[in-house]
């Protein structure tokens, strides 16, 4: 008796796990898992296919991308198989710094000129690093003069890291003049705030 | 900001704006390659070279990795993705003018295996980032997120 009941157990073990990896092979079809963003937000995702639209909205939820299944979790064994490799191609995450200015010139604070060997730092750590440098405005001023203002204060600070030793990485330089402020003001107001420089290190 | 309103003149001068924003958009780099194990490649405009970390993508790059290989970019609003191996995907639409509001980025996973990572396009206008794939279309409303293609055999 003990016996049998040893045997009908195995057996429904075993049925058991036929069934589970008769599910885990059906999901591994063409299909989206949600994670959370490396700071940890979480958005959602859409999927739009003939069959309607599924959303996502929680961590490790996955629909398949035709549509033939409800959304249903995905287990860590199986996101390692199926992803591990794209996941561990993941380039290091971009980082911006801002740096602030005097009004009306391309002079920085004191503030932000004692910050640029940590950016710097940074920037030398990286493997094939691109940068872009984005020049901002307050709103004092016209529109035209701010434009060409943000513009000296990017090729400024763009000089001054090709000079402090990143002549070789790939350098954009650009304005967005009063027209990207940080702090939403009307015109003609100084704002310290936006009177700035974005580097971007990639 | 005034804009006065001369139809005779908006025509010519539109023609004029889209002919080097048209050319500007085959040739500047939209991103770059970062990380690559095994053989990978980046086609871009019918030339196909061996991706390393540094090769530019353009718009409409075809992005391909080999059997047992993977790569990672990063696109100029700061977009991160990375493919496993056996993957194709190609930038088909790429929109990056924050203060003009002009924003777009637009992909095709063929095959093969995507992490995607949300940069300033998606945190910007979350329509605006869309990957297709052959059987659905996903959205990215700001996050991270993986996906799969298996090959049509």
């Amino acid at each position: 008796m003990i016996c049998f009941v040893k045997t009908s157990f195995l057996a429904a073990v075993l049925v058991l796990i036929t069934l589970l990896a008769g599910c885990a092979s059906s999901s591994t079809g063409s299909y989206v898992v949600l994670l959370r963003d490396p700071d940890g937000k979480l958005g959602n995702v859409v999927v739009k296919n003939p069959q309607g639209e599924q959303v996502l909205s929680q961590a490790f939820k996955a629909a398949t991308l035709d549509g033939s299944k409800e959304p249903y979790f995905v287990m860590q064994d199986q996101l390692q198989r199926d992803f591990g490799a794209a996941l561990a191609a993941r380039p290091e995450l971009p980082e911006t710094f801002t740096l602030n200015f005097e009004t009306g010139g391309a002079e920085l604070t004191a503030e932000s000129k004692a910050a640029l060997p940590k950016i710097l730092e940074r920037a030398r750590a990286r493997k094939a690093l691109d940068m872009s440098v984005i020049g901002h405005t307050d709103t004092v001023a016209k529109a035209d003069a701010n434009e060409a203002l943000a513009l000296k204060r990017a090729n400024a600070i763009a000089e001054q890291l090709r000079q402090l030793g990143l002549q070789n990485a790939t350098l954009t330089v650009e304005s967005h003049g009063e027209r990207n402020l940080l702090v939403a003001t009307p015109d003609e107001t100084p704002e310290p705030r936006n009177r700035r420089v974005e580097i971007t290190l990639r | 900001m005034n804009h006065k309103r001369y139809p005779w003149r908006t025509l010519p001068g539109l023609l004029l704006l889209t002919i080097p924003l048209f050319a500007l958009a085959q040739t500047e780099p939209i991103g770059y390659v970062k990380t690559v194990t095994g053989e990978a490649w980046v086609t871009s405009a019918g030339q196909r070279v061996r991706a390393q970390p540094g090769t530019a993508v353009l718009l409409g790059s075809r992005l391909q990795t080999g059997a047992a290989a993977s790569m990672g970019m990063t696109f100029k609003d700061n977009t991160v993705m990375s493919f496993g191996p056996d993957t194709e995907l190609t930038v088909d639409e790429y929109l990056y003018a924050p203060a003009q509001d002009q924003l777009k980025l637009g992909t095709r996973l063929i095959r093969g295996s995507l992490n995607y990572i949300s940069g300033v396009i998606a945190k910007l206008k979350p329509e605006a980032v869309t990957v297709k794939t052959p059987v659905g279309i996903i959205g990215v409303r700001g996050t991270q997120f993986v996906a799969k293609v298996e090959d049509v055999k």
